[in-house]
């Protein structure tokens, strides 16, 4: 399947710094790719670069087959709503008509029934929404567009765990429906977990992970119990943390276990839980890891 | 083309700014003109007003008054704002900045040639009604405007264009490099025009450039600020090309 969005070695330097470092990723066309990462690993200048908003200073990105940068065949076929989206003086009503005419697959049915999901007043004034209600509004805008690639960058940004769980609900039933290519940026890893496909995690300008979410789950495993027990236990398996109270000791270790694997920790009063998404992600985009620079199951 | 139409139209959602606020503006304008004229009786000589000094030309061929440069200077306010806010909206629902140009200078020529049209109607009135009553000339200006109502409508749409092209131009400098940029670029059009004012002293052409424009007709005038206008959006087609939003 040829992806929907593909980046080779992209590279962009601002002022001498280093925002994205020659990063490359397919995004596969009907899919749903979480892209994570710390505060300024460069998640919204590599949407930005795809969607043609930003400039690259180095490699290539195609989305749909072509470059997006100044392509109107390519970007009339995209939706990016950013964080801090910028909205002339208009209404909410006011907003939604204008993204109704640049998308042939508008649902103003969505539309209408995602505002009264997050109780927006088409029409109030978008300079006089709260912060969550103005992230609500590029939900809608997002959704309701139905774009053949729709990228949202932090979407949620100061909406309550309700009505983000109103989100999460409304992008899979539509999404199911109509199926494209979705690209979220989120820190909410763990909240977004059932819903992500694929993960995809930057850490300083270059991507640390990348791979099936399904393959995540389950990738490591946090060992406790007496230090004895666990040091047995991890023999033999890569240890991406150790961390030692008295007699307890806490390991974290990576790959995936079988029954076999399991069965020393019965006798040895060991503890095992999978490692969550969120947990995952903090590893690989936490300081220098070893494992950071291996794709896993990817 | 579709998409240019659009661009323009999403403009016009925001229906105070382009179409209450010029005649809004106007009005209150032209209520000031008439209001100070009223004041003084016909035959007085000039006094300041809140355009500048009104001047009485003689008592027979009325008074001139500056009430039409709010309309223009609406134009070029109207024109910062099309990109400043406009354009990062634009760009989220997938529209490049070539057809953002276009559509927001399609939107420049349209409204500048129907407020031009309602100008020129207003002219009609004022010759009509011998200047409100009051021997004002306030749609009708010396020189540039005085000719046949289509050459009125031509030359105010064009002057309309003008400084929204212009304003248009800033609009996009500030979105591209902020407060320093735009003061960089205001200085430049200082130093351009400077620099031609020199170039002109060294040459010993003040008499022949002076010629030029007593020479040149209003229709000729029109032409050249056409030109500008056109000039103005090249410029501001050119900046927007990397902009980033």
């Amino acid at each position: 399947m040829t992806p929907a969005i593909s980046v080779t070695g992209l590279t962009r330097r601002y002022r001498g710094q280093l925002t994205l470092d020659r990063v490359s990723v397919d995004i596969e066309a009907g899919s749903v790719t979480g892209l994570l990462g710390r505060n300024g690993a460069g998640k919204t200048t590599l949407m930005r670069i795809i969607a043609g908003q930003e400039f690259a200073s180095g490699g290539s990105v195609r989305v749909l087959g072509a470059s997006p940068a100044e392509n109107d065949r390519i970007l009339r076929r995209m939706v990016f709503v950013r964080e801090d989206q910028a909205y002339p003086d208009f209404k909410v009503g006011d907003a939604l008509r204008a993204a109704s005419w640049f998308y042939p697959g508008w649902s103003g049915e969505l539309a209408g029934s995602l505002l009264a999901d997050f109780a927006l007043p088409r029409n109030r004034a978008i300079k006089k929404l709260s912060r969550g209600m103005r992230s609500a509004l590029g939900i809608v805008i997002g959704l309701a567009a139905r774009a053949e690639v729709t990228m949202l960058d932090e979407p949620y940004a100061g909406l309550d765990a309700v009505a983000r769980q109103v989100f999460y609900d409304r992008l899979l039933a539509d999404y199911a429906e109509h199926p494209r290519t979705v690209l979220l940026s989120t820190h909410q890893v763990d909240e977004a977990a059932g819903l992500l496909e694929r993960v995809v995690v930057m850490d300083r300008g270059r991507i640390v992970l990348d791979a099936p979410a399904d393959d995540l789950r389950g990738a490591a495993t946090r060992v406790s119990g007496p230090v004895l027990a666990v040091e047995e236990f991890t023999a033999g398996h890569p240890v991406w943390d150790r961390r030692r109270m008295g007699s307890q000791e806490t390991a974290v270790i990576a790959g995936p276990l079988g029954e076999a694997d399991r069965a020393p920790a019965r006798t040895g009063r060991l503890t095992l839980e999978p490692l969550s998404l969120q947990e995952l992600v903090a590893h690989a985009a936490g300081p220098p890891a070893p494992y950071a620079q291996k794709k896993v199951g990817a | 083309m579709n998409t240019c139409v659009n661009v323009a139209r999403c403009h016009l959602l925001q229906r105070f700014s382009y179409l209450a606020l010029p005649w809004a503006w106007l009005a209150f304008a032209l209520a000031v003109d008439l209001a100070i004229f009223a004041l003084i009786p016909i035959g007085h000589h000039g006094v300041l007003t809140a355009h500048g000094l009104v001047q009485v030309q003689n008592a027979g061929s009325g008074r001139d008054a500056g009430g039409l440069t709010a309309v223009v200077a609406v134009f070029f306010a109207l024109g910062v704002q099309s990109v400043a806010r406009s354009l990062p909206f634009a760009l989220a629902l997938g529209v490049s900045r070539r057809s953002y140009n276009t559509g927001t200078a399609l939107l420049a020529v349209t409204l500048a040639a129907v407020y031009g049209l309602a100008l020129t109607a207003l002219q009609a009135v004022e010759r009509a009604t011998a200047g409100w009553g009051l021997a004002a000339h306030i749609f009708r200006v010396p020189y540039i405007l005085d000719g046949p109502w289509y050459l009125t409508w031509l030359t105010t749409s064009v002057v309309l264009a003008l400084l929204f092209a212009w304003g248009m131009w800033f609009g996009i400098v500030y979105r591209r490099w902020n407060l320093p940029g735009t003061l960089a670029f205001a200085a430049a059009q200082v130093t351009v025009l400077l620099a031609a004012a020199l170039l002109i002293t060294w040459a010993h052409a003040w008499a022949g450039t002076g010629h030029f424009f007593t020479a040149l007709s209003a229709a000729g005038l029109t032409g050249l600020l056409a030109a500008l206008a056109a000039a103005l959006l090249a410029g501001g087609y050119v900046t927007i090309r990397r902009t980033t939003a």
